[in-house]
């Protein structure tokens, strides 16, 4: 028999993991995280790679992450600091710049410069962005039905679902419709014509999509970055103190607090299976630990196809995880430099510092960039979007130096020949010579610097392909298809074995919902 | 005084079959068409000396349903013509699974399954577009959603695992849809690249899995039939609508369509003369029909701003040649379909030429042939050609088009006669296609369905009172099934 029985085991200290283990410890349950590393976030974690320099790795600014959670574990009371993160400055190739700053009239004044169309238009499109993403709102918390069911728990969510639409106005109804199905492209054409404006606004369609801003569906991936809000205000983007991994920190610090336990260099090799249920997982150092469920926070692939043996799964649900699309579209640059990035549109030390910084001169430059990744190499001149989390939060960096975040667009999982040494330092330097293009001090500014490519990602993070979404959000990979038909409720085929990372329902990005969800799925079920 | 009770602006096979039902109802009803003959996109016409050709769209088919109900009589299919993709070794694909057997035993293993699943989402779509699609989801009706309730239970109907694998394979990319399938490149291309057919889209967008059950509903399979008489279609549903007292006026172009109080009047010709009528259907696409015909000054700003935001982005055109005869590397069945589509990423790089509106240096190509005719359709050329004029390029489609194929039809330039090329911009000054759009508006998800060919307005009505669209820009269009014609005829007579 087991020494030590839990009544829930979560794998992977991930975000999604430590909030699922929140709330099932908040709910009075005993409750292990299982973390491979030697410390907590997955792919939202801080580390000084460079002596006194702290990188945030991966994931570097948070907007996504639900206030309720935020509110219900008590967050800020465990050290969570969201700052603002207030501007986007995107320098162009003729030299001028067009800056998105903190005051909306300010910013309005700036496309003013460009289109005075555009400055009109930019009012009342932000109004519909922020009126459809409260729109949608709801979907986050609800489970996601299956339609093909006729399960009373699916019919009931059906009626909810139901319900939710008969609420929506007209326009919302078809306005969802349409950014669901649309290219980022397209939608934005009917708005604006400035390619700057135009460039830097559809590059939140592709982030962790191995699509162009011109293919079908990226409007929806664009809404999903809208659905961030900080204090009630949509469309807000901040930098957590500490870095991301502040925001692990916070949610692993409450989970203790609600008596939950976290285990560091754990690695779980294999779900223990009895009977159908899953009573346990075996690490890889040979201990097992035990417990009446199981959560796992790894992405799908790892969940079903790893750590499960097959002849527990249906074939049906074997084959769609194997199709389920996870190409890591992204990666990190990340520098430690001995001074700012000076740019020659706007030189000198200024806000255009403590906001993010976007090389996106318009949609053909980011969609040549995509043009490339197809066809199985990195972007020769990528979409870059940086920030100096060192501006924003001093100790991130040693006084009077400087860490910079840099996220690459695109860096395809399957390049071809596979990912080496030499193909890592090449895309590194692609990138420091794209930022050198407009901010010609980089190169000797650089003291130190962290390339990550999407097989670096998968290696580190764990996450298959290295795509930062778990699972890319295509409109067949969403709601009651995430991560696959019928298995959309959080349950998986094994009784007692959740999903509860990412890869479920709603999906990528620091928000928190796919753990939240699943540990109110396993409360319902009953432990 | 009302003359008419239907005026029918176009003679396609939209505003015929919407023309032929309406008639067969005892309605006094005149269609008007520009050109001489009619057809729209749907006709066979002839250049001298036995250059005949389907200018346009070939090897489509009227719904069945339609053909009994007007009592047409059409060339009934007999055997399907093989489709083919052409290699440069000369060991062409002939889309069966014993030819599919030399490139993979797998795949040739899996084509059953796949032509059965294809066969079902096409029947599942040929359902979803024969019902006139109500805007939602207010002034939702019981009468109107009536057609949903009977689509949804079509869903139901076909299994729980086919349901959800059509609910899937609509908004993937056609690469992904393939790849499930299939793992030789030639098979996989020679499959999607019906997909892209007609479209501006490339395999590896999302969305083309729709357009590959639409294509695959439109054609019936993979390959063409009656190519070379797509204009008998349209004859026969012209001699329908005179069976049934219709009238067909041909060269006289509608200019206008007179409003008064958001309520159509009549409709003005180029000649001057005005018509009367109770109601009046169009079946040229809806950015002609709002935006010249009616104008935006009669129309609410929104819906002139949705209508100005339809895709059309059309991109194909048709190099007809005229030679000598015939001959393939390595083959001799013909008739047949064939594509030249080495592989998905080339099926792509074609399209990616598009997205900067350039012509494809590397075109995709499907060729028809019947009797001494070679029928080229080319893709992408798109409308819109940057710091290029479609005057000076038409000579650029062709000597790509004929380039291209000639390493597969070795003896085809000395044996041509006579060539014929038809651009977008010629599909718009000729056909009346805006922007040269085969299907009134791209086939694109966010153009499907209720959403189609603008949100709210998918029941064929519009802002106008007595104005209904009834061509391939509204739901069920797309295609010659004549769904969106005979959906239409249904509204107008439901409404009376």
């Amino acid at each position: 028999m087991a020494t030590s029985q839990y009544d829930a085991i979560v794998i992977g200290g991930g975000h999604n993991g430590l909030v699922a283990a929140a709330y099932l410890a908040r709910a009075g349950k005993k409750v292990v995280v299982l973390e491979r590393r030697h410390l907590v976030g997955g792919a939202t974690v801080t580390e000084e790679i460079i002596p006194g320099f702290k990188f945030t790795e991966f994931s570097y600014v948070v907007s996504l992450l639900r206030p309720e959670i935020i509110r219900e574990l008590k967050l800020p009371e465990h050290g969570l600091k969201i700052l603002p993160l207030p501007s986007t400055f995107i320098p162009m190739d003729d030299g001028d710049y067009l800056g998105m700053w903190d005051d909306h009239d300010l910013t309005r004044r700036e496309i003013y410069r460009f289109s005075s169309k555009d400055a009109e238009a930019y009012d009342e499109y932000s109004l519909r962005m922020a009126r459809l993403a409260k729109a949608i709102k709801p979907i986050l918390s609800i489970i996601p039905p299956d339609p093909a069911s006729l399960h009373p728990r699916d019919l009931f969510g059906l009626l909810k679902l139901g319900q939710f639409a008969a609420s929506l106005t007209e326009k919302e109804l078809y306005g969802l419709a349409k950014i669901m199905t649309q290219s980022a492209a397209d939608m934005l054409e009917e708005w604006f014509e400035t390619p700057a404006v135009l460039g830097t606004k559809s590059a939140s369609g592709i982030i962790g999509t191995f699509l162009g801003p011109r293919s079908p569906s990226t409007a929806y991936v664009l809404l999903h970055h809208y659905m961030g809000e900080i204090d009630g205000a949509f469309r807000a983007w901040g930098f957590a103190k500490g870095g991301t991994g502040g925001i692990a920190e916070a949610i692993a610090s409450s989970a203790r607090a609600f008596g939950a336990e976290i285990r560091l260099n754990a690695n779980a090799q294999q779900v223990i299976v009895k009977n159908g249920r899953a009573v346990g997982v075996a690490l890889e150092n040979g201990d097992e630990v035990y417990g009446k469920v199981v959560l796992s926070s790894a992405d799908p692939f790892v969940t079903f196809l790893k750590l499960v043996e097959a002849k527990y799964l249906p074939e049906d649900l074997i084959e769609s995880i194997k199709k389920f699309r996870t190409r890591g579209s992204s990666g990190k640059v990340n520098l430690a430099l001995s001074e700012l990035p000076n740019f020659t549109a706007l030189p000198g030390e200024g806000p255009l510092h403590r906001g993010a910084i976007s090389i996106s001169p318009s949609i053909d430059y980011i969609e040549r960039a995509y043009d490339d990744a197809k066809y199985g190499r990195f972007a020769r001149q990528p979409y870059v979007d940086m920030i100096v989390p060192s501006m924003i939060d001093p100790d991130m960096a040693p006084p009077g130096k400087h860490v910079m975040s840099c996220f690459v667009q695109y860096a395809p999982y399957d390049i071809e020949g596979g990912w080496d040494d030499t193909k890592r330092e090449a895309f590194g330097e692609t990138v420091i010579s794209t930022i050198e293009r407009y901010a010609p001090n980089i190169r000797r500014a650089i003291i130190g610097k962290q390339v990550l490519t999407p097989a670096d990602i998968e290696s580190i993070a764990g996450i298959t392909g290295g795509n930062i979404f778990h699972g890319e959000l295509l409109l067949h990979q969403l709601f009651f298809m995430r991560p696959a038909t019928q298995w959309s409720s959080f349950r998986t085929p094994i009784h007692g074995y959740y999903l509860a990372g990412s890869g479920a329902h709603p999906g990528g990005g620091i928000m928190g919902a796919p753990g939240k969800l699943a540990a109110e799925t396993v409360l319902k079920d009953g432990i | 005084m009302k003359a008419y009770d239907i005026l029918i602006i176009g003679a396609g096979h939209n505003g015929l079959t919407a023309a032929a039902y309406l008639a067969r109802q005892g309605k006094k009803v005149l269609v008007l068409e520009r050109r001489a003959i009619v057809g729209g996109t749907v006709v066979t016409e002839s250049f001298g000396d036995g250059f005949t050709v389907d200018s346009v769209l070939t090897g489509g088919m009227l719904r069945p349903d339609i053909v009994r109900d007007l009592k047409l009589s059409l060339p009934e299919t007999k055997e399907k013509p093989a489709f083919i993709s052409l290699q440069p070794d000369g060991k062409h694909l002939i889309l069966n699974a014993e030819s599919i057997k030399r490139f993979s035993e797998k795949d040739a293993r899996r084509w059953p399954e796949f032509v059965r699943f294809m066969d079902k989402c096409a029947h599942i779509l040929d359902v979803a577009y024969s019902t006139i699609m109500p805007p939602l989801p207010k002034g939702f009706s019981f009468k109107e959603g009536y057609g949903l309730m009977e689509l949804g239970l079509e869903l139901r109907l076909a299994g729980r695992k086919d349901m959800l694998n059509f609910i899937r394979a609509i908004p993937m990319t056609a690469q992904e849809l393939v790849e499930e399938y299939f793992e030789s490149e030639i098979v996989k291309a020679a499959i999607a690249s019906i997909a892209v057919h007609g479209l501006t889209l490339g395999p590896m967008e999302a969305g083309t899995g729709y357009t590959l059950i639409h294509n695959w509903l439109n054609r019936g399979g993979m390959s063409h039939v009656h190519v070379g008489k797509a204009g008998e279609i349209t004859n026969a549903l012209a001699n329908g609508v005179r069976s049934f007292g219709g009238e067909i006026r041909t060269e006289t172009e509608v200019t206008k369509i007179c409003v008064e109080n958001q309520v159509a009047k009549s409709i003005a010709l180029a000649s001057g003369e005005e018509i009367f009528a109770e109601k009046i259907l169009s079946s040229a696409d809806p950015k002609h029909t709002f935006l010249k015909l009616v104008g935006p000054m009669e129309l609410p700003p929104e819906f002139v701003w949705n209508v100005q935001s339809i895709k059309m982005r059309g991109s194909s055109a048709k190099v007809h040649l005229l030679v000598n005869d015939v001959k393939v590397t390595g083959l001799s069945p013909l008739p047949a379909t064939f594509v030249v589509a080495p592989s998905v990423k080339y099926l792509e790089k074609a399209y990616d030429a598009a997205k900067y509106h350039d012509i494809s240096e590397k075109p995709y190509l499907e060729i028809t042939t019947s009797g001494n005719v070679v029928s080229i359709h080319f893709q992408y050329a798109p409308y819109q050609l940057k710091d290029k004029s479609w005057d000076a390029e038409r000579e650029t489609v062709e000597n790509l088009a004929i380039n291209t194929l000639t390493e597969y039809f070795p003896n085809l330039k000395s044996s041509i006669k006579k060539i014929k090329t038809i651009t977008p911009k010629d599909l718009e000054e000729t056909y009346g296609l805006t922007e040269g759009d085969l299907n009134h508006g791209q086939l694109m998800l966010d153009q499907f369905m209720f959403m189609r060919p603008v949100p709210g307005w998918s029941n064929h009505k519009t802002p106008i009172d007595n104005l209904y669209l009834c061509g391939s820009g509204v739901h069920g269009g797309g295609g010659v099934s004549g769904a969106a014609g005979r959906n239409a005829s249904k509204v107008v007579l439901s409404n009376r």
